[in-house]
């Protein structure tokens, strides 16, 4: 048995709970959260609910999602709200979305409860006004639909009256995805088919480009969470039926829904009947029917929620793929779902609901560009926005600033590879001619790809390679590096250094600015903590005296842990890192 | 040539016609074959219906009992299925289309359906007749159309039921992609309604016709005002031999009509079943596929494809086009003017006068049965009850261990299916005169014999759904019992029972349905002049039309009506919430 699991089963078997969480702290969150999976459950939760929030949110992230989930289930709201808050926002949507649907509508429920409960405070939705221009562009300014104070209810048996929404506005812009976002039982597909006129408010108007929508025919499309599909028809058939209702003849109806079909990448399969298909494959004929047809808006209600995380994954980019280069004629999309993410990675502008009945909790722009990268940090910023308004109704919070978001590359999160390696990375890169598959590269080093990733954020960071779509190339910045002797190596990779990261930039300037030309290393250790974890702290300070150490921009000296600014010439034997 | 002597022809032919088996190199024609004496026998039936049919009227044609006169007895019985098949049909998807989305009608039109399930059909056979004789007094046609009609109103019931709840249970979405996407009527009715109902209404109509089998002897040949009705059929060929006492014409109408039934079950239901498999609604392809062979040689056929390419593809590529369309041209506002909705009134007006006035009539009619014919009513239905509980019990008793035994195991329900299935599909009442005639030598009276007919027209509905239940028990399941050691009795407690009630119950509300049905023509039976009677409800109905006495007639059907509907709401349906929550097998 692994060492950390004997020592931590050894002091849970004596109640040393101060001791198991050393235990836990010391090692790395990887190994960590092994020893803890590998106790009896029962234990697993008695752990939990002594454990400090931060390590308990750190290990979360690390846990496979179900277990997260029955270990997070164990405990109470406050505890479950508290840990998940804890957790950095990356690895916190990326649990969030690996949950199932149902799973998920209890953590947020949960959550909301749980933060609820301390101040229980009316939620008052926020009234969140547009942005000054600096958001989407706008081409046109009158909206294709409007809906003003709308509201519906339904008819008990009994005669009384159950609000679902309460009034609302509501606009789509042209040119604009729209989110809506909320818990499932909130409303949204009611509000999905007011608006696109399948019902019909209780009170209020919707106007379809300034015209009242009843008595019209709005020319719409909806994808379904269920697809929606004819068994009976071939897919074919069933992207060709709303144009029969049109009145299309043959000759005219089947060129079209070839092209839709083609553009969904689905030539080829015309003939097959929609049980042959996969779930992503059947969600691709419920876009071609939709899209056959050229609505002007397209309505989505939980298009992925049906389909597995990747292949989920993949339909969204290729939406926004469709979408952004303009392939399609739709003029909007509007969709419904209850994925914070989905909703950052895809829309415009979101809009989270309330339940009980519908409110609008706050109404934003999301002003980033397509295609948008998860892990950015301007990404991270609006999920983590999203996810604060959505479980804490009765905070008032303001949506991330653009100022915010040009703030965010001082948050630049160093990846944990050493000087070497990288060196050693470029080097097999020009054996290989300059360009070389990853999974050829993890092999030939006997790297696990999770290990090598790092090194190659390392090298593309500093500006030596560049890694696209599984393939690593070296840049002729990396070729100079590699062909150099050691002291030019060590200038280059300065230069490198400084240019690219910011936080040996800062600490080179806070050093520059002292004037002894040193400072105590908690210095770094207050910077990073506003942005990360203990743990992580603790690694990206590691990177970063390793980078800094090895570029000579400062010295170090573990036993006072001082860091001192190089002098040009000056020789730090303890510097140089050992060869790898 | 060559190829074509006598005994390749032949052997090809038989085969393709039994088993549906065409060997890979039959040249095309060959293939096509089969499918143009298909068609000219149904042209030449039509043909020879039509002109009986204009003949002038004979209520008692000869029968003639040679075996040589058993085809055309045969096609004339199954014409007469066939076409109030067809009128059942159009009446069933009429009838639930209105159903399903007209609220106001959907309230009295269930009811209604449920009501006339449980009419007996033989109650309404003076009526009809009488009518159609009525309309049509010199021609043939008339007497031929009440016995469709009496036909059609064992058939109907059922099939509007099925097609209504089949709408009714048509996903919201699907609804909802048809009205964003500006469906029309009609492209709502073939492309989601119909196919969406497809596979209830199949096994529906093989319901439906199975009893359309059961009521054609008794539709075929009958007495009304003491006058003898009868009309060629198989039905009156079997019952005018038992009256003959001839056992030889017997057998072979027996043959004959067994012969009839197992054809059309592999001709007509298995190809409906087989190609109504891709109106399943399911996302995922299942893994057993029903299969027939025949519908493999029609598909194979080159004629049909080109029938379909150069006639009904454009007719109906022609038909939809200008639907969709008239559809999409008509004013978008339509809702009803005032007009529309005077006509609604109208028309609600008219059924309630019309209603109250039928009401009022039956009521006087009802009020004329004296008190000596009320009492043998109420005791006719005392008898019938407890009849029909006791033949229930009795059939549970043989059928469940057996139908247990057989679904089991998969080697004896692979050899015993297809038996049972021959065995069941004789209709009983073909077999009541022998067993009547049996009965009167061994002695015994209609008392128990009646029993005996019951029973042999319902327990094969406890049977085959015993079996379906039994062969669906989950193979987990089965292995915990075996794995625990259970004993037979537990192992019936605590598996075999509880899995199979959901089906039991299914199997014993059809079967009690059958068996208030059949008690009419159980309890009451003429062979040879004589009358043959006990007891019963079945029997006051029976001799109620017979003799013409219509108070009685009105006052027994409707209490028959009334059991079986009290039956069903009070023990059936609380039963069949039961099975189909506590004891659902969820897989």
């Amino acid at each position: 048995m692994p060492e950390p699991i004997q020592q931590l089963r050894d002091s849970l078997a004596h109640s040393r709970w101060n001791a198991a969480i050393e235990l836990l702290r010391r090692h790395n969150p990887e190994e960590a959260s092994k020893a803890v999976i590998a106790l009896p459950f029962d234990q697993q939760r008695l752990l939990f609910r002594r454990l400090p929030l931060d390590l308990a949110a750190l290990l979360i992230g690390q846990f496979p999602y179900f277990h997260a989930y029955a270990v997070l289930y164990s405990l109470n709201a406050p505890q479950i709200a508290a840990i998940i808050s804890a957790m950095e926002p990356g690895e916190r949507y990326q649990f969030l979305d690996a949950l199932p649907e149902e799973a998920w509508q209890t953590v947020m429920r949960t959550l909301e409860d749980a933060h609820l409960e301390p101040a229980p405070v009316v939620a008052k939705p926020v009234e969140v006004e547009e942005e000054p221009a600096s958001a989407v562009p706008h081409v046109e300014s009158l909206p294709i639909i409007e809906a003003r104070q709308i509201e519906k209810y339904f008819q008990q048996p009994e005669g009384r009256e159950i609000q679902v929404v309460a009034p609302m506005d509501f606009s789509i812009e042209p040119n604009t995805i729209l989110a809506l976002l909320g818990p499932s039982g909130s409303g949204k597909s009611t509000i999905l088919r007011m608006l696109s006129g399948l019902l019909s408010p209780s009170r209020g108007e919707i106007l379809w480009h300034g015209q009242p929508l009843q008595g019209s025919h709005p020319n719409v499309a909806i994808v379904f969470q269920s697809f929606a599909l004819f068994p009976w028809l071939s897919v074919l058939e069933n992207v060709e039926a709303p144009l029969l209702a049109r009145g299309m003849a043959h000759a005219q109806r089947h060129p079209l829904a070839l092209k839709a079909l083609d553009s969904v990448g689905l030539r080829g399969f015309e003939t097959a009947y929609p049980k042959e298909l996969s779930g992503g494959m059947k969600q691709r004929v419920g876009f071609a029917r939709a899209l056959a047809v050229d609505p002007e808006v397209l309505f989505m209600d939980e298009p992925f929620s049906a389909l597995d995380v990747l292949t989920a994954e993949n339909l969204r980019r290729e939406l926004i793929g469709l979408w952004s280069k303009k392939k399609i004629s739709t003029r909007s999309i509007f969709l419904v779902t209850h994925n914070i993410e989905e909703a950052v990675l895809l829309a415009d502008r979101i809009v989270v609901l309330g339940t009980n009945p519908a409110t609008i909790r706050a109404n934003f722009a999301v002003p980033l560009a397509q295609p948008r990268d998860r892990k950015s940090a301007s990404y991270l910023l609006y999920v983590d926005y999203v996810y604060k308004v959505m479980t804490q109704p009765q905070l008032q919070l303001a949506p991330p600033t653009p100022e915010a978001i040009g703030a965010k590359p001082s948050w630049q999160m160093l990846p944990h590879a050493r000087p070497g390696s990288i060196a050693g990375l470029l080097g097999l890169l020009v054996d290989h001619g300059g360009e070389e598959d990853l999974y050829h590269v993890a092999e030939e080093l006997l790297l696990e790809i999770d290990d090598l990733l790092p090194i190659v954020q390392g090298a593309t960071l500093l500006g030596f390679a560049t890694a696209d779509e599984g393939d690593v190339k070296i840049t002729s910045a990396g070729r100079d590096f590699v062909g150099a002797d050691i002291s030019t190596r060590k200038s280059l990779f300065r230069e490198a250094a400084l240019a690219h990261v910011a936080l040996l930039q800062k600490m080179k300037s806070a050093l520059e600015a002292r004037s002894n030309h040193a400072m105590p290393v908690e210095f770094v250790h207050d910077i990073l903590d506003e942005h990360f974890t203990e743990t992580e702290v603790e690694k990206q300070l590691e990177t970063a005296l390793n980078w800094g150490r090895y570029a000579e921009i400062f010295s170090y000296d573990p036993e006072s842990g001082s860091l001192r600014l190089h002098k040009a010439g000056e020789l730090n034997v303890q510097d140089v890192p050992a060869r790898e | 040539m060559r190829r074509l002597s006598r005994p390749y022809f032949s052997k090809t032919f038989s085969k393709t016609l039994v088993w549906g088996f065409v060997p890979p190199g039959t040249p095309s024609f060959l293939r096509d074959l089969p499918i143009f004496l298909a068609a000219f026998s149904v042209f030449y039936a039509f043909l020879a219906v039509t002109r009986y049919w204009f003949t002038p009227i004979s209520p008692q044609s000869e029968i003639d009992l040679r075996p040589g006169a058993l085809p055309g007895y045969a096609m004339f019985s199954v014409t007469r299925i066939a076409i109030s098949y067809f009128i059942a049909l159009v009446f069933s998807i009429a009838y639930g289309y209105v159903a399903a989305y007209n609220a106001k009608a959907e309230r009295f039109m269930i009811p209604l359906l449920d009501t006339l399930q449980s009419i007996p059909v033989l109650s309404f056979l003076p009526g009809v007749m009488l009518a159609m004789v009525a309309l049509f007094p010199r021609r043939q046609f008339g007497i031929e159309l009440g016995s469709i009609l009496l036909i059609f109103s064992g058939q109907a019931w059922n099939m509007a039921f099925s097609f209504y709840s089949s709408l009714k249970s048509i996903p919201n979405e699907m609804h909802e992609v048809a009205q964003v996407y500006r469906w029309g009527r009609w492209q709502k009715l073939v492309e989601m309604e119909l196919p969406f109902a497809a596979i209830g209404l199949v096994w529906n109509s093989m319901i439906s016709v199975a009893s359309a089998w059961f009521y054609l002897i008794a539709c075929e040949m009958f007495i009304l005002r003491n006058q003898d009705f009868r009309i060629p059929g198989l039905g009156s060929y079997l019952q005018t031999a038992a009256n003959a006492a001839d056992t030889r014409a017997m057998i072979w109408g027996l043959v004959v009509m067994i012969g009839v039934i197992v054809a059309m079950d592999q001709l007509i239901w298995r190809p409906v079943i087989a190609w109504a498999e891709k109106f399943k609604f399911e996302q995922i392809a299942g893994s057993q596929v029903p299969h027939s062979s025949v519908l493999d040689l029609l598909r194979s056929s080159r004629v049909l494809p080109l029938v379909g390419r150069l006639f009904i593809s454009p007719a109906r590529e022609r038909l939809s086009l200008f639907l969709a369309r008239e559809w999409r041209d008509r004013p978008v506002d339509h809702r009803r003017g005032n007009a529309g909705r005077w006509f609604s009134y109208a028309i609600a007006v008219a059924v309630s006068i019309a209603v109250a006035y039928a009401a009022v009539r039956m009521s006087r009619l009802a009020a004329s049965v004296t008190g000596s014919e009320l009492r043998s009513i109420f005791v006719g239905g005392g008898a019938t009850f407890l009849r029909v509980e006791f033949t229930l019990l009795l059939a549970a008793l043989w059928t469940v261990p057996a139908g247990v035994a057989i679904g089991l195991n998969p080697k004896l329900s692979a050899t015993l299916q297809p038996i049972v299935q021959v065995v069941a599909s004789v209709p009983a009442t073909a077999l009541f005169p022998i067993i009547v005639l049996l009965l009167t030598r061994v002695g015994g009276g209609l008392a128990i014999g009646s029993m005996v007919l019951m029973l042999l027209g319902t327990q094969w509905y406890i049977l085959f759904n015993v079996i379906a239940g039994a062969s669906a028990l989950p193979t987990d399941l089965k292995e915990v019992c075996g794995v625990f050691r259970f004993g037979r009795w537990e192992r019936w407690r605590k598996l075999i029972l509880p899995g199979i009630f959901p089906y039991l119950i299914t199997g014993f509300v059809t079967a009690s349905g059958g068996a208030w049905n059949a008690s009419i023509l159980a309890e009451y039976f003429r062979l040879n002049g004589r009358t043959f009677s006990t007891t019963g409800l079945g029997a006051v109905v029976s001799s109620a039309a017979d003799t013409g006495n219509y108070p009685v007639l009105l006052v027994a059907t409707m209490l028959m009506a009334l059991i079986v509907l009290a039956i069903n709401r009070l023990v059936w349906r609380p039963l069949y919430t039961v099975a189909s929550t506590r004891f659902k097998l969820e897989s």
